[in-house]
């Protein structure tokens, strides 16, 4: 028994999943599933198509190369039965594993770095552009604590929304 | 399913080229990758090629000939004991006599595995991929 990996999205499939297809070139095309079947008849080229790991590894978003993978690569010798190298294999998997784990966290944490205060920046731009879906703008004026949250950020508008609050 | 008047590609060398299916012996509701049908030679090889320097097409089987054939590739899908299904791009079949041997002397293409269940073990040593 052996698990193979989806032609299309990557993913492993496991036995009773998915469906083969043979070329007339005897060349192997495995399916996870439908979904991924019907696209390869459509031609579709998984290196353009958004959800598979194939595009997200050539595009940056997630781990490409390391040797975490290095592991699952295919074997077609069979080994020779080896209890030590069974053990030894099976803790070697579980490190791996967890590794792999991390540096994935860390290749995320790297993407997303600078998010967090780029969507307050995104945030605030919309509050100011909409507040009028929120509170009416005679409110802001009569009640002079209802300004719009001050931000520790050097934002231009927000310097000058307050000093237009100060003047009115 | 290889039903009545399905067209199949000949996989062999037995000079057909494309059969007719006349009958599935397998089933009634038609054969699939495995099943043995009865098919009438549609087009046959004129006999006058040559496919290699030594090697000129054969002439067996003859146009309006009535042969048995074992079907080697299939586009519908088959499903495996392990859950799988596997599918192949056309429909194909390899011309056997009576007995189950096959009449030509080569098999092109990949065949599928479920021939080795079906007893059809020289086909398979003959064919380039399983």
């Amino acid at each position: 028994m052996r698990l193979e990996k989806c032609w299309f999205c990557s993913s492993t499939i496991y036995p009773g999943h998915g469906m083969m297809y043979v070329r007339n070139d005897a060349k192997i095309f495995r399916f996870c599933r439908s979904k991924c079947h019907k696209n390869f008849k459509m031609k579709r080229n998984p290196r353009k198509v958004k959800w598979t790991k194939i595009y997200r590894k050539l595009h940056g978003k997630e781990l490409p190369q390391d040797t975490t993978f290095e592991l699952e690569r295919k074997r077609n010798r069979p080994e020779r039965y080896d209890r030590n190298v069974v053990e030894d294999t099976v803790k070697a998997m579980k490190k791996i594993s967890e590794t792999r784990v991390e540096r994935e966290a860390q290749t995320l944490a790297n993407r997303m770095r600078g998010k967090k205060t780029q969507q307050r920046r995104e945030d605030l731009a919309e509050l100011q552009q909409g507040i009028h879906l929120v509170k009416a703008p005679t409110a802001l004026l009569e009640e002079p604590s209802l300004t719009l949250p001050k931000e520790k950020m050097k934002v231009k508008v927000s310097v000058e929304q307050e000093s237009k609050a100060m003047e009115s | 399913f290889v039903q009545m008047r399905t067209k199949l590609n000949v996989a062999d060398n037995s000079g057909a080229k494309i059969v007719g299916c006349i009958q599935a012996k397998a089933r009634k509701i038609g054969g699939s990758i495995g099943d043995v049908i009865v098919a009438s030679v549609k087009e046959a090889a004129s006999g006058k090629k040559r496919i290699k320097k030594f090697e000129k097409e054969s002439t067996k089987v003859k146009k309006g000939d009535v042969v048995r054939a074992v079907i080697v590739r299939a586009r519908m899908q088959k499903g495996r004991r392990d859950g799988s299904h596997i599918r192949f791009d056309e429909n194909a079949v390899v011309i056997i006599n009576k007995e189950g041997e096959p009449v030509g002397t080569r098999v092109y293409g990949p065949v599928a595995a479920e021939l080795r269940a079906k007893k059809f073990v020289k086909i398979l040593s003959l064919a380039d991929d399983v």
